[in-house]
C-alpha cells in the first residue's frame, strides 16, 4: 500500500504524508492525466486495471482503495 | 521465400508544435510539465496543402535517394494510413505515379493506425512468401493533426505527422536479416475510444457534428474531430501487449530475454515507462524515438528501427515489434536486424 501511496503523491505532486485515505481528490490534480497515471500505478501495485470512468469520480483516496479492493477481490 | 528490411528512411514536415506553443494556448500546463507527462517537446505538423500522401511520397524519394535504390526495383507498394488523400482513388496509385514505379508494380492503401507497420510488414512478407513479389515498398504516413480540434489538449500534445519508407526485400535462407513470425489481434468493442465519428458512410457531417463542445477536463472537440478516450486506450494496452508478447513467445519459442530490442508503438513516453516496467526491458533494449516526433501512428516503429537499421542492418540483433492501438488493433512480430 505504501508504493501505492507513495505513487499517488507523485501523480498528484504533493507530499506522500499527504496522501491518507481521507484526502480529498476533488480539491487536487486528479485530472485526466492522473486518472490515466493512476490506472498504470494500480496496474503496477496491485496487477489489476480499474474502470477509468468510475475513477476519475472518485473523490478520495479511500474510495480509490476500494475500487481496488472490489477489482482484486472479483 | 525469406524476406528482410533492407532500408528505411523517414520524412518530417517543416512546422513544428512546441511545447512552449501548446503551453502558451493551455495555460494549467508549463512546457515543461508537458515533455515530463508525455516525453515529447516537439511534433512537425504537416502543413494546409500538405497530406499524409505527401509526405509518404517524400519518404520515398528520401530512401531512394539515401539507399540508392531504383524505383523501377519496387514490385509492390503498400501505402498504410487513416488519413488518405481521397475516399477514393486508392492514394497509393498517386503516389505510385508520382514515384514512377512500374506499370506492373501493385499499389494498395492499407487503412491501419498504431498497428499499421507491423500488420504491413506481414503482408510484405506474405506477398514475398508465395512469390508474388521480390521487393515491397512499405509507406507509413499520417496527419491526424487535421483530425485534431487546435483547443483539444489530450490529444494534440501526444500527436505528430509523419512519413516513413520502408523496403522489404525477398532474403536469402541464410541471410542475417530476417522477418519472423507474427501474432494478430483485434477487439472492435474498443472502435469508439480512438475515432473520429464523422466524415464515413456510418455518420456523415452536419451541422450538428461541427458544433464545439467541452469536456470535464476542459478539452473543447466537435463531432468531426479525433476523440481519444486516454484511460481506457492505457488499460487496453496494459492488459493486451504483454498478453501479445507472451503468444509470441509461445508461437516462437523465443523469450522476449532473448529479444535484443523491445520496439513499442511510440503513443507516449508514460505508457511506454510503465510498459517497460511490466515487462522488466531494461531501458538498453527498450529504444525510444518520440521527443522530437510525438506519436506519429504507424510511422513511430519505422522510425524507432531507422537509426537501429542504418547502424545494425546485417548484424543478426533480434528485435520484437509491437504495434497496438485504435481498433483497438494490435500485432506483434520478430525482426532480426
Amino acid at each position: 500500500m505504501d508504493k501505492f501511496l507513495e505513487g499517488m503523491a507523485e501523480i498528484l505532486e504533493i507530499s506522500p504524508l499527504d496522501v491518507t485515505p481521507e484526502l480529498d481528490l476533488t480539491q487536487q490534480a486528479w485530472d485526466s492525466l492522473a486518472v490515466v497515471s493512476a490506472i498504470a500505478l494500480i496496474d503496477e501495485c496491485f496487477g489489476v486495471t480499474v474502470d477509468g470512468a468510475a475513477l476519475a469520480k472518485c473523490e478520495s483516496v479511500k474510495q480509490v482503495q476500494d475500487l481496488v479492493s472490489a477489482k482484486i477481490g472479483k | 521465400m525469406n524476406s528482410k528490411i533492407s532500408a528505411i528512411s523517414s520524412f518530417l514536415p517543416e512546422n513544428r508544435l512546441s511545447n512552449e506553443d501548446l503551453a502558451a494556448l493551455f495555460d494549467d500546463w508549463s512546457a515543461e510539465k508537458i515533455f515530463k507527462k508525455t516525453g515529447i517537446r516537439e511534433r512537425a505538423i504537416a502543413s494546409a496543402d500538405q497530406t499524409a500522401g505527401d509526405l509518404a511520397a517524400s519518404a520515398a524519394e528520401k530512401l531512394f535517394s539515401e539507399h540508392s535504390i531504383a524505383p523501377e526495383s519496387i514490385d509492390f507498394l503498400i501505402f498504410c494510413t487513416q488519413s488518405p488523400d481521397y475516399f477514393l482513388p486508392t492514394t497509393a496509385c498517386v503516389i505510385h505515379r508520382r514515384l514512377g514505379l512500374r506499370s506492373n508494380a501493385g499499389a494498395i492503401d492499407v487503412n491501419q493506425g498504431c498497428s499499421g507497420f507491423v500488420y504491413s510488414l506481414s503482408l510484405a512478407k506474405g506477398l514475398i512468401a508465395s512469390g508474388s513479389a521480390s521487393r515491397v515498398l512499405i509507406l507509413t504516413a499520417d496527419t491526424y493533426s487535421k483530425y485534431i480540434h487546435p483547443r483539444d489538449k489530450s490529444v494534440r500534445t501526444l500527436f505528430g505527422d509523419a512519413g516513413a519508407a520502408v523496403v522489404v526485400d525477398a532474403a536469402a535462407a541464410e541471410s542475417a536479416s530476417r522477418i519472423g513470425s507474427f501474432v494478430f489481434g483485434t477487439d472492435g468493442a474498443g472502435a469508439c475510444n480512438l475515432i473520429v465519428p464523422t466524415g464515413g458512410a456510418r455518420q456523415g457531417r452536419s451541422a450538428a457534428s461541427a458544433v464545439e463542445m467541452e469536456d470535464q477536463s476542459g478539452n473543447i472537440r466537435t463531432g468531426d474531430n479525433l476523440y481519444m478516450n486516454g484511460s481506457e486506450i492505457m488499460s487496453f494496452t496494459l492488459g493486451t501487449v504483454p498478453a501479445a508478447i507472451r503468444q509470441l513467445e509461445g508461437v516462437t519459442g523465443t523469450s522476449l530475454d532473448a529479444c535484443d530490442y523491445v520496439v513499442m508503438h511510440q503513443a507516449n513516453a508514460f505508457m511506454l515507462e510503465a510498459l517497460r516496467k511490466k515487462l522488466a526491458v531494461p531501458p538498453e533494449r527498450f529504444p525510444l524515438r518520440l521527443e522530437q516526433f510525438g506519436n506519429t501512428v504507424s510511422s513511430t516503429i519505422p522510425l524507432v528501427l531507422e537509426p537501429l537499421v542504418r547502424e545494425q542492418g546485417g548484424s543478426g540483433k533480434l528485435a520484437v515489434l509491437v504495434g497496438f492501438g485504435v481498433g483497438y488493433s494490435w500485432a506483434a512480430c520478430h525482426v532480426w536486424l
